[in-house]
């Protein structure tokens, strides 16, 4: 616990004095920003629906670069840079257990994208005013929306984790951990046409179902609702992805 | 304080520790001495808990390495070959986070770091980026590092390896202080670095032990010590002088002045200085020279390594001759 707790402390200090995590939250918050008023703008002119509106801001491109590219970026280091560095062998000799290190790790990687997100929601409280949208906007389904966000982002941040445990290379991280997050943005819905026959099996549609986070999002989260079967999901596959990560950093010492 | 029994690891098809078994008492300072490659960093490491060992066991401050991984880190303080630490961190604030992360409680974290720093002599860059100082404060920040948790046993990998010899003497005093308060284990591949601080030395050769003992002690005993004698005498009187006396290889130079100079090899354990003395007495020949002539430490450690290379050589090479008259 205590190491996790440091190793949480030293990793969320790092993020906050690295250039790279300042030049994303720089473009995310300008490119956001943009996006949320050109929107809100559309909206006020035409009268739309303000809960829709909610809904239509995570389907912006800025989300997308978020949970695709975002975590790579903010895990590819995790150990990747360790084992490159030569600091791996001070981390793996220290009295810390290795699951505390990779819960260490992650929770920070974590916590400093939960921080990213934070300041976008202040920002949909200031555009219910003058001449945004003019309107009160439900705020039941902005939360459920962004725990829904972040759910499955920390489970990409999680892969990412694995990712970057895997190899010396912080680049082939990155590479592996956004095509995990792609590939599970887009197969669930790709694979059905592509599978022909098979695709229509009743068991590999639900599977496929299960795994459609885009789908489940639009229809729970963004909805205002916390399904709680969506929730054990992204914990499962957290808790997944950690323990891989867990294994394939204490193998490293058998190397 | 350190125990290593038969100590085996295998990094594939390569051997890298061949049965290798020492012990470190507690309180001792131990030389680990052998050229690049010998095996010196792999034990270290199998013993810090970062390597697994492939066969055997090894054991620090009562604890065992593979079974009792954690008590072992933390009885350690463990300073790598090559330092590497985060460049975005203070000098202070790197030492804070390794005191927290080996468990110093938070109230002694300040005193420990401090204390850390006093010892290793790094009070003046503090507050530096531990990316803007020199290799050989780099160094001391990582013996600082070792040093936070007050452990009971250090080890060090090639602590002086990369430093200039002002860098390399300060780390030397640095040691040596340690040896008050800590047992240490040092690896080295320059000689002269281990025998200034170390009470006792272990060479390592192709992962396995070649010679353990003081500095002194090894090179007494070693087979290498020459007999030389110069007496007023001709070359006859001289062979009488040392007939029979446990030595070989006896090489006999005639000089202008009426000396006659000997060199011999000696017997292992041999010192045949005072029965020449009393030869030399009775046959009334005056003595102008007579001494052991032992090879330095470095000539020494020369003939554990290079020489059992060469024996090891000539040995296949011999094999391989008798195998072909065989055939």
């Amino acid at each position: 616990m205590n190491g996790a707790l440091v190793t949480f402390r030293k990793e969320l200090l790092s993020y906050f004095v690295s250039p790279v995590s300042w030049v994303i939250a720089f473009v995310f918050y300008a490119w956001r920003g943009y996006e949320l008023s050109s929107l809100s703008r559309y909206f006020a002119a035409t009268n739309g629906d303000p809960d829709v509106f909610v809904s239509a801001t995570y389907s912006r491109p800025s989300t997308f670069w978020m949970v695709i590219l975002v975590p790579a970026i903010l895990t590819m280091r995790c150990f990747a840079e360790e084992r490159r560095t030569g600091s791996m062998e001070m981390l793996m000799t220290a009295p810390v257990k290795d699951s505390g290190v990779v819960v260490g790790k992650w929770g920070a990687a974590a916590a400093f994208y939960a921080l990213l997100w934070l300041p976008t929601a202040l920002s949909l409280h200031v555009l219910e005013y003058g001449p945004f949208l003019g309107t009160d906007l439900s705020f039941g389904p902005v939360f459920a929306a962004y725990l829904g966000m972040f759910l499955l982002s920390a489970m990409v941040l999680s892969f990412g984790c694995f990712a970057s445990s895997l190899t010396d290379n912080v680049l082939l991280a990155a590479l592996l951990s956004i095509l995990f997050a792609f590939g599970l943005i887009t197969l669930p819905q790709q694979l059905p046409a592509q599978l022909g026959e098979l695709g229509q099996n009743y068991y590999v549609r639900e599977l496929l179902d299960k795994f459609d986070v885009m789908r489940n999002f639009s229809e729970w989260f963004a909805r205002g609702l916390i399904d709680t079967s969506q929730v054990a999901f992204y914990i499962s596959g957290i808790a997944f992805f950690l323990f891989l990560t867990v294994v394939s950093v204490a193998s490293r010492r058998v190397a | 304080m350190i125990t290593v029994t038969d100590l085996t690891k295998r990094f594939g098809q390569t051997l890298a520790v061949d049965r290798l078994s020492f012990q470190v008492e507690s309180g001792e300072v131990v030389g680990f001495l052998g050229p690049n490659g010998a095996g010196k960093s792999t034990t270290i490491r199998v013993l810090a808990g970062y390597h697994p060992a492939t066969r055997g066991s090894a054991s620090v401050a009562g604890f065992d390495v593979a079974k009792q991984s954690l008590q072992v880190r933390q009885s350690i303080g463990y300073l790598p070959e090559n330092v590497p630490i985060y460049p975005e961190l203070r000098v202070v604030e790197y030492l804070r986070y390794r005191a927290a992360l080996k468990g110093v409680p938070a109230r002694d974290r300040k005193v420990a770091v401090m204390r850390a720093m006093a010892k290793a002599g790094i009070e003046d860059v503090r507050r530096k980026l531990v990316g803007h100082v020199s290799r050989g404060y780099r160094q001391r920040v990582g013996l600082a590092d070792a040093l936070v948790s007050n452990p009971k046993v250090l080890i060090l990998d090639e602590p002086t390896s990369g430093l200039d010899p002002n860098q390399r003497r300060r780390i030397k005093e640095v040691v040596r202080e340690l040896a008050e308060e800590h047992t240490i284990l040092f690896s080295s591949h320059i000689l002269a670095e281990v025998q200034d601080v170390a009470s006792r030395i272990l060479v390592i050769h192709r992962g396995t032990l070649r010679a353990d003992g003081a500095p002194d002690e090894l090179v007494r005993s070693s087979v290498g010590r020459r007999l030389v004698v110069a007496a007023a005498c001709d070359e006859a009187a001289m062979r009488q002088l040392l007939a029979g006396l446990p030595i070989e290889g006896v090489e006999l130079v005639e000089g202008t002045n009426g000396l006659t100079r000997a060199s011999a090899g000696l017997t292992e354990g041999a010192d045949p200085r005072a029965e020449i003395g009393e030869r030399a007495v009775a046959a009334g020949i005056a003595l102008q020279e007579l001494k052991l002539d032992a090879p330095s430490l470095e000539e020494y450690f020369q003939l554990m390594t290079e020489g059992a290379d060469r024996a090891a050589e000539n040995e296949a090479l011999v094999g391989d001759s008798e195998t072909a008259g065989a055939a």
